[in-house]
């Protein structure tokens, strides 16, 4: 039996002229794994902003839970709120005046982050680095590793695997997947490597034009009949 | 005639829009700071933070300040000694050294550069981090933003700049010292009694109160520039020319009020 956890109704979200979310309605189901895969541009980072609620929606609601619209949740609520989630940044956004365990500090107390480091596939010795010392790749799985340290009741995953190498990107992905499948963690990516989305993905949401296009199981992904999606996966203009 | 009238129009309209958007960022900074003052006193306050930041402000800033108000005290010594001397009134010139120097010129200066040295930092720091989400990911990570980055570095700036303040005095005056000792024959002792005699509380504490108040300016508008950078590299260099332009206009409008507040008293 499914049951929803975050039920985006009707949002509608521009910036100016520009209408990036255009009355787009996403139900994502606890313990699921969902991906939203789309075109560079198509509003699937200001989409998971809102969601998380650092992005405040023009209309429309965004339920969690017994919260009903979080965007007139007032500022210790909108704390709270966010805390619940895990989420790794499109850019990492990681602090750089500290160095790699103070950053990882902020989600656990803990001392020892062996553990975490050698599942996304890290050495101890980059703890006391900062992140300008690292590459774009390494600062992405430390961000993981961020977002997976607050054991949080959602992770929000944006572009895991962008700029890994193949081997690396395969080890994040069934990380991602051991930590969906065993751990029943309700997990967001959105994601444009599509080894992730057969990797992982129960769901897929493939967002065009400001709404849910075509949403549906990942495996029934190939066959789909809505051509602009097909287009997509296969990298056709 | 129509089109004299719809010119007309049209520049009313975008005077109304100035007048609108700047009644906004006041309402905006107005905000901000009520923030400040609900999250300081309701959450947690970062205390290794508050310490860095002092080191950083106030330590750091020891020897633009020593320098400035060195020369100041020369200069101020020469200039007052070419303009006394030609009513015979040499021997104020200490007075007029130790005045100048801890009511206004050690206070104002140091302010000054101060804003041009932290206050462009904060806002670079803080606005990077703005644009680069770090902001956000603080916010994400049960940490409020207010506590962590803002309110340490405004204590900081209140704290720091009248210690600024005592050093650039005793530098300013020492600036003094040297060039009427040295350059123009006066007795070292008799400088420094006429100094310590003429020279009243009032005086010093009243560039101290400046030098709170400008602290909290630089520091204010740093971080609020800086927590309102929007785009890339270009916003975060316009929130740094933001915060020192504004900081460095507001040094000197508040300067004259504090001045005329303790010339009434
Ligand atoms: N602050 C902003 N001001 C104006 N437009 C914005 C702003 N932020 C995003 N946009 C616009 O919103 C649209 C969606 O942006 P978003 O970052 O969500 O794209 P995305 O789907 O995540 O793309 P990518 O896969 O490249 O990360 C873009 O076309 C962008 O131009
Ligand atoms: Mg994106």
């Amino acid at each position: 039996m499914r049951k929803k956890k975050i039920i985006v109704k009707n949002i509608y979200k521009s910036f100016k002229d520009k209408v990036v979310l255009n009355k787009l309605n996403l139900d994502v189901y606890k313990s699921e794994s969902l991906s939203i895969i789309g075109e560079s541009g198509s509003g699937k980072s200001i989409l998971t902003r809102c969601i998380v609620g650092l992005l405040k929606y023009d209309n429309g609601s965004i339920s969690f839970g017994n919260l009903n619209n979080i965007n007139t949740l007032n500022d210790k609520e909108k704390m709270n709120y966010m805390s619940k989630f895990g989420i790794l940044f499109q850019n990492s956004a990681l602090l750089d005046s500290l160095n790699i365990k103070e950053n990882l500090k902020f989600s656990s107390k803990q001392d020892s982050f062996n553990k975490i480091l050698n599942e996304v596939g890290l050495p101890n010795s980059i703890l006391e680095k900062y992140p300008s010392e690292l590459s774009v790749g390494m600062q992405k799985r430390v961000g993981l590793a961020r977002a997976i340290l607050k054991k949080p009741e959602v992770l929000i995953l944006d572009e895991p695997t962008t700029g890994l190498d193949p081997i690396i990107a395969r080890q994040i992905n069934l990380l991602i997947k051991n930590l969906v499948k065993k751990n029943k963690i309700t997990t967001i990516t959105v994601t444009h490597d599509m080894e992730s989305v057969y990797e992982f993905a129960d769901y897929v949401a493939f967002l065009k034009n400001g709404i849910i296009e075509w949403y549906g199981e990942a495996r029934k992904i190939n066959k789909s009949r809505n051509s602009s999606m097909i287009n997509f996966i296969k990298g056709i203009d | 005639m129509t089109r004299l009238l719809s010119s007309a129009l049209a520049l009313t309209k975008r005077l109304f829009k100035i007048i609108f958007s700047f009644f906004c960022s006041i309402g905006e900074i107005v905000d901000f700071f009520l923030n400040c003052v609900k999250y300081s006193i309701t959450e947690k306050f970062y205390v290794n933070i508050f310490l860095k930041q002092f080191l950083k402000i106030g330590f750091n800033s020891l020897p633009v300040v020593g320098l400035t108000s060195i020369f100041t005290g020369m200069v101020l010594a020469l200039q007052s000694y070419t303009g006394f001397s030609r009513f015979s009134a040499e021997s104020a010139i200490p007075n007029v050294v130790v005045l100048s120097i801890t009511r206004e010129l050690a206070p104002v200066l140091a302010g000054l550069m101060v804003a041009g040295r932290s206050g462009a930092a904060i806002a670079a720091e803080i606005g990077t981090m703005k644009v680069t989400e770090q902001i956000d990911a603080l916010k994400t990570l049960s940490t409020n933003p207010f506590n962590y980055l803002i309110i340490p570095r405004i204590f900081a700036g209140i704290i720091s700049l009248p210690l600024l303040v005592i050093v650039g005095d005793i530098i300013g005056v020492m600036g003094g010292y040297l060039i009427c000792v040295n350059l123009l024959n006066f007795n070292p002792t008799v400088y420094l009694q006429n100094t310590y005699n003429f020279v009243q509380f009032i005086d010093v504490f009243s560039g101290l109160v400046k030098a709170s108040v400008f602290g909290f300016l630089i520091t204010f508008m740093g971080c609020y520039h800086g927590f309102n950078a929007k785009g890339g590299a270009q916003g975060v260099g316009q929130s740094t020319t933001y915060s020192v332009v504004s900081s460095s206009i507001l040094i000197l409008l508040m300067n004259y009020i504090i001045t005329s507040f303790f010339f009434r008293l």
